[in-house]
């Protein structure tokens, strides 16, 4: 098991650059959820990390020792990918096996070894297989079970269940925790999927392109997004966002009044909030906003209610129970200590 | 319904004719020329029956150009195979990628010249006198080699030029064939710790083993009919020693004797091998 240590690394494709200056320490026994939108440059940072991509420049540390002219096989790694890449001729017991006998290890060895892996991973019955001949679950199991006989150092996975239906993901993403509970090895985990990132990670790396946006524990990032793109990213349903100008302690444009939730300098900002934080009250009530009912979405537990102020649309979700006819006019209220604020410029998170 | 039966035939007919026009009629022919005693120089002639084939397995010239193509078939068609990966794996480990495409189409040059020009090319570059190849040797020693006048010299630098013309050519194949694998099982053999060679040998090939397994088939056939190469580099000498059967067939018929008969039992000996070897390799190798 090992640290991990990115200093400055950068990335160009000929002129293209694409990672510029990235720091991260990653800290032993650690699980590091890298999460971003397409293309921010996720799965780049973890081929580096792996050696299957040039470093362009900056050091990479694994537990310790400089490792960026080392071999892939020699940075004490063990990959995951996302389309499984099992040797496609081999059977399910050579292609676990395959990297052992690379390594010389002897025979009664590899079968010492062999054993516990398949039956963490319920393998037994396919030892004999071609990976053509089991399902993607299968292939994915297989290649966990691949990277996991090496006992590396670190763990790398690029989006492992992003080719599998939603139901078999649930599944295999609370064997990855177990087994990440158990073995407590070094991981980097890449995925654009939040549930994933959200329940894996003791740290989320949230990415945009090519920069770190931020880092933190799932609950910070949730609950004190340090941008306007990592509130709007995080959290499904996505965070409502309102244009307002601050002054003279409220928040307001045409069509909205509030309170500011503490003391702000005059200027633009941009206001958030979840739509779990916003309740529909009745009339009377000080700071709501009126709104009338222009979508009703049913989701099984809730119900997502899309609403217009004036030029100023939100949703917010409300029990499954609620019933509200399109057109209908609600009062919303929005509750004080939910509000995020960021000035409008930057994008940077005001107060705490 | 009718029209569903009749519909396979609609589409096989034509070309069944053709095929039957084209092969079976001469194949036939030749099986029934084999079964007489016709030469070229009279008309008339009677059946024997078995008699040319018995002949030939007492005919030790026949038994010598059986043993002398088989040599010729191992020998050109692993070394073919073993250029072509040995290129195509150097080509795609070391060059770049405008090197690569600068390598191919040299390397499909000498599959496009006609056999015979590419047989007088190497000839006369291995002239004692005046040839290119053998220059360094005059210009050192002072000999004059004649490596087409050693029975294994003359063997093995025919055997070179057909691996020159097809070895090359297939480095490009193999080349286009392993670019066009998917990369990341090669991938995650550089991290379980597959150095260089060994992940051609554990992955890259054994991935491309169908289209492999093809090629050499193919070449196999094509080794068959290496008639105008032999033809004009040594006409089957030294002696007899690159005689293969279809040039001792070729001088029985037409240039020795005009035993056309007996040289129709050796085409027919020839093609009955041919079908029984390699439709035994083509299942053992596809199992
Ligand atoms: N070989 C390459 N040549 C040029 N540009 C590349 C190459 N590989 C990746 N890129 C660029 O690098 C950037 C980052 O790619 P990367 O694969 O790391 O994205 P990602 O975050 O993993 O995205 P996704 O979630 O879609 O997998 C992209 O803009 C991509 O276009
Ligand atoms: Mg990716």
């Amino acid at each position: 098991m090992a640290t991990v240590e990115c200093r400055n690394l950068c990335k160009s494709y000929g002129s293209h650059e694409v990672i510029r200056n990235f720091n991260l320490s990653i800290s032993d026994h650690e699980f590091i959820v890298f999460l971003g939108p397409s293309g921010c440059g996720k799965s780049t940072i973890l081929r580096m990390v792996a050696g299957l991509e040039e470093i362009t420049g900056g050091d990479l540390f694994i537990g310790g020792a400089r490792v960026n002219d080392r071999d892939p096989g020699d940075r004490g790694i063990a990959m995951v990918f996302q389309n499984y890449a099992l040797y496609p001729h081999m059977s399910v017991r050579e292609n676990i096996t395959f990297a052992l006998e690379r390594a010389g290890t002897s025979r009664d060895e590899i079968r010492r070894r062999l054993d516990p892996v398949v039956e963490t991973l319920g393998l037994d019955i396919y030892l004999g297989r071609k990976p053509t001949e089991l399902s993607g679950g299968q292939q994915q199991r297989v290649a966990i079970a691949r990277a996991m006989i090496k006992t590396p150092e670190v763990f790398l996975f690029d989006e492992p269940l992003s080719n599998l239906d939603a139901k078999l993901r649930g599944h295999l993403r609370v064997e990855i925790a177990r087994l990440h509970r158990a073995l407590n090895t070094t991981s980097v985990y890449v995925t654009h999927d939040q549930l994933e990132a959200m329940t894996l990670a003791d740290r989320i790396v949230l990415m945009n392109q090519g920069r770190i946006e931020q880092m933190g524990t799932p609950e910070e990032i949730y609950s004190r997004p340090a941008t306007v793109f990592t509130a709007g990213f995080i959290g499904t349903p996505s965070m409502n966002f309102f244009s307002l100008d601050a002054g003279e302690g409220r928040l307001r444009n045409a069509d909205i009044d509030l309170a500011a939730p503490f003391p702000l300098r005059a200027g633009k900002v941009t206001l958030g909030i979840r739509p779990g934080a916003i309740r529909l009250v009745p009339e009377g009530t000080p700071d709501a906003i009126a709104a009338t009912v222009e979508r009703d979405e049913f989701h099984g537990d809730m119900r997502l209610i899309s609403l217009n102020a004036g030029a100023e649309s939100f949703m917010v979700s409300v029990p499954a129970a609620t019933r509200l006819s399109e057109g209908e006019r609600v009062l919303a209220h929005l509750d004080p200590a939910s509000l995020h604020v960021f000035d409008a410029e930057s994008g940077q998170r005001l107060g705490d | 319904m009718r029209v569903g039966r009749s519909l396979p035939y609609v589409f096989l007919g034509p070309a069944l004719l053709v095929l039957v026009i084209l092969a079976a009629v001469p194949t036939l022919y030749a099986v029934n020329l084999s079964l007489q005693n016709r030469t070229l120089s009279a008309p008339q002639a009677e059946y024997v029956w078995l008699a040319n084939y018995l002949k030939l397995f007492s005919d030790d010239r026949f038994l010598n150009a059986l043993w002398v193509s088989l040599k010729w078939e191992v020998l050109t068609v692993s070394a073919t195979m073993a250029v072509g990966i040995g290129l195509a794996i150097a080509m795609f480990e070391a060059a770049t990628r405008r090197w690569r495409m600068i390598l191919s189409v040299l390397f499909i040059i000498p599959v496009l010249l006609p056999r015979v020009c590419a047989a007088f090319v190497w000839k006369f570059s291995f002239h004692p006198l005046y040839g290119a190849v053998t220059w360094p040797v005059r210009a050192l020693t002072g000999q004059t080699p004649d490596v087409l006048a050693h029975p294994w010299g003359a063997m093995l630098t025919v055997a070179f030029v057909d691996v020159w013309q097809w070895g090359l050519f297939f480095a490009v194949i193999i080349l286009k064939l392993m670019e066009a694998l998917p990369p990341q099982p090669i991938e995650a053999a550089r991290i379980d710790k597959a150095k260089g060679w060994e992940i051609h040998r554990f992955v890259t090939l054994p991935m491309l083993k169908l289209p492999l397994i093809s090629l050499l088939l193919v070449k196999a056939i094509e080794s068959l009919r290496s008639f105008d190469l032999v033809y004009v580099m040594t006409r089957g000498g030294p002696g007899v020693s690159t005689e293969t059967l279809d040039m001792y067939a070729y001088s029985q018929g037409f240039i020795e004797a005009g035993n056309i008969s007996y040289a129709s039992s050796m085409a027919v000996i020839m093609m009955v091998l041919t079908v029984i070897l390699f439709t035994s390799i083509w299942k053992r190798l596809n199992k």
